[in-house]
């Protein structure tokens, strides 16, 4: 794993998604080599099984061909539309496989990197201080539910919380981060 | 969107944007990506919440991947050789000469259009409304990317209280050529006072529930012509 080499320009990204809009089989195989690491090592982080991630790459990059079309190039984000097509693809081998926890390891490991910033993605302004405001626990169910694509179960689980907890931290943390975001009431 | 559903949806939209919609809730709440309004705000969550994604870890994936994807999408079939199209124009002005030839019979004139495109503006299908929504005609401007056994659905997107808001399926949409197709009474009562057309990715033969139940590749307004 390497986590110091630089991102794919975005600007190359967007370009080779919009040929593959207009079916340039050439331009995805591009693409492929040039995101494929990125997304593979994603899709093991949520999947944790070899042959689960290696399944989900296969769908990932036949629903960016498909989908290519509704990448909106004026939005930028080429990189993060991807990753995004990989993180609902994993959720939808989940459901499927029922994959279930691995281990308590996660936690910890999650809690490092909260908030420590993601090299390359796009932060909404202000993310990091509206992230802050929210409180330790809530903080760690966001980034469990999307990092690792945990259920509201797991999550329950790994961080020993009351279900009806964790459904209403969620749900309160995510109210505040939009209201945040937006400028609005800054408390969490 | 009354302003309590607006709150619901958007509920729903944060927590299938961070994962934790999960199961039937997800499949269903999947469906109402249907409405531009509702994609919009799923959208903006995904902004929102794209400050939470941690830094690449790189893992090469095996070689052999690449094949599969390759075979599922029929990648190769697509190198066409300068030949092969120039046989394909060649059949197609063929086709389109018989076309011509039947088609003096006269089609009744279009009353609505729409053209289902991306941003940079490459037109996919062209859908003419014939003669007071009597008959529907789509015409493949440029094919347009599909994984082998799955097809592309059209849908009218009816007019607030029509069909309960639900999508009415317009069929199945042609990969190449033109097709023309009488609508049904239902299909008519759909498109009275409609102003967009969708598409949906479906398993073949369509969507096997009468709503999309695969991703809405596009929605196109219909306008007078």
């Amino acid at each position: 794993m390497d986590r110091t080499e630089s991102l794919p320009p975005e600007i190359e990204l967007a370009q080779l998604l919009q040929r593959c809009a207009a079916l340039d089989s050439g331009a995805f195989r591009t693409l492929y080599d040039k995101t494929s690491p990125i997304l593979f090592g994603r899709l093991l982080r949520m999947l944790r099984r070899r042959s689960v991630a290696e399944e989900a790459l296969q769908e990932v990059y036949v629903r960016i061909w498909e989908r290519a079309v509704q990448y909106e190039a004026h939005r930028g984000r080429a990189l993060a539309w991807m990753v995004t097509i990989a993180r609902y693809c994993a959720i939808d081998l989940m459901r499927r496989e029922r994959l279930t926890l691995v281990g308590d390891d996660v936690l910890a490991e999650v809690a490092d990197e909260s908030g420590s910033g993601s090299a390359g993605f796009d932060k909404p302004n202000n993310f990091d201080h509206c992230i802050g405001q929210l409180s330790d626990k809530t903080r760690a169910c966001l980034t469990l539910a999307f990092v690792e694509g945990r259920s509201h179960d797991e999550i329950a689980r790994l961080t020993t919380s009351p279900l009806g907890s964790v459904k209403s931290w969620i749900r309160r943390g995510l109210l505040s981060l939009k209201e945040c975001l937006s400028g609005g009431r800054q408390t969490a | 969107m009354k302003s309590s559903n607006r709150e619901l949806v958007d509920r729903l939209a944060a927590e299938y944007a961070l994962g934790t919609l999960r199961g039937r809730a997800r499949r269903h709440f999947e469906r109402w990506l249907v409405s531009p309004q509702v994609g919009n705000m799923v959208k903006a969550w995904e902004e929102r919440l794209a400050g939470l994604e941690p830094a690449p870890e790189r893992v090469v994936p095996p070689a052999t991947l690449w094949r599969g994807i390759e075979k599922r999408l029929d990648l190769r079939g697509r190198e066409h050789t300068p030949v092969a199209r120039w046989l394909a124009l060649a059949a197609s002005l063929v086709f389109l000469a018989f076309v011509g030839v039947f088609a003096l019979r006269g089609d009744p004139a279009p009353t609505r259009l729409a053209s289902i495109q991306e941003q940079s503006g490459t037109i996919y299908w062209q859908v003419e409304l014939l003669g007071d929504d009597v008959a529907l005609k789509i015409q493949v401007r440029s094919p347009h990317a599909l994984e082998r056994g799955r097809t592309h659905e059209l849908w009218v997107l009816p007019a607030p209280g029509v069909n309960n808001g639900n999508p009415v399926s317009l069929g199945l949409l042609p990969t190449s050529g033109e097709s023309r197709r009488e609508l049904t009474a239902a299909q008519r009562a759909a498109l009275t006072g409609a102003k967009q057309l969708a598409v949906s990715l479906e398993p073949a033969g369509g969507s096997p529930t009468g709503l999309p139940t695969g991703p809405v590749l596009h929605v196109a307004a219909l306008v007078a012509s």
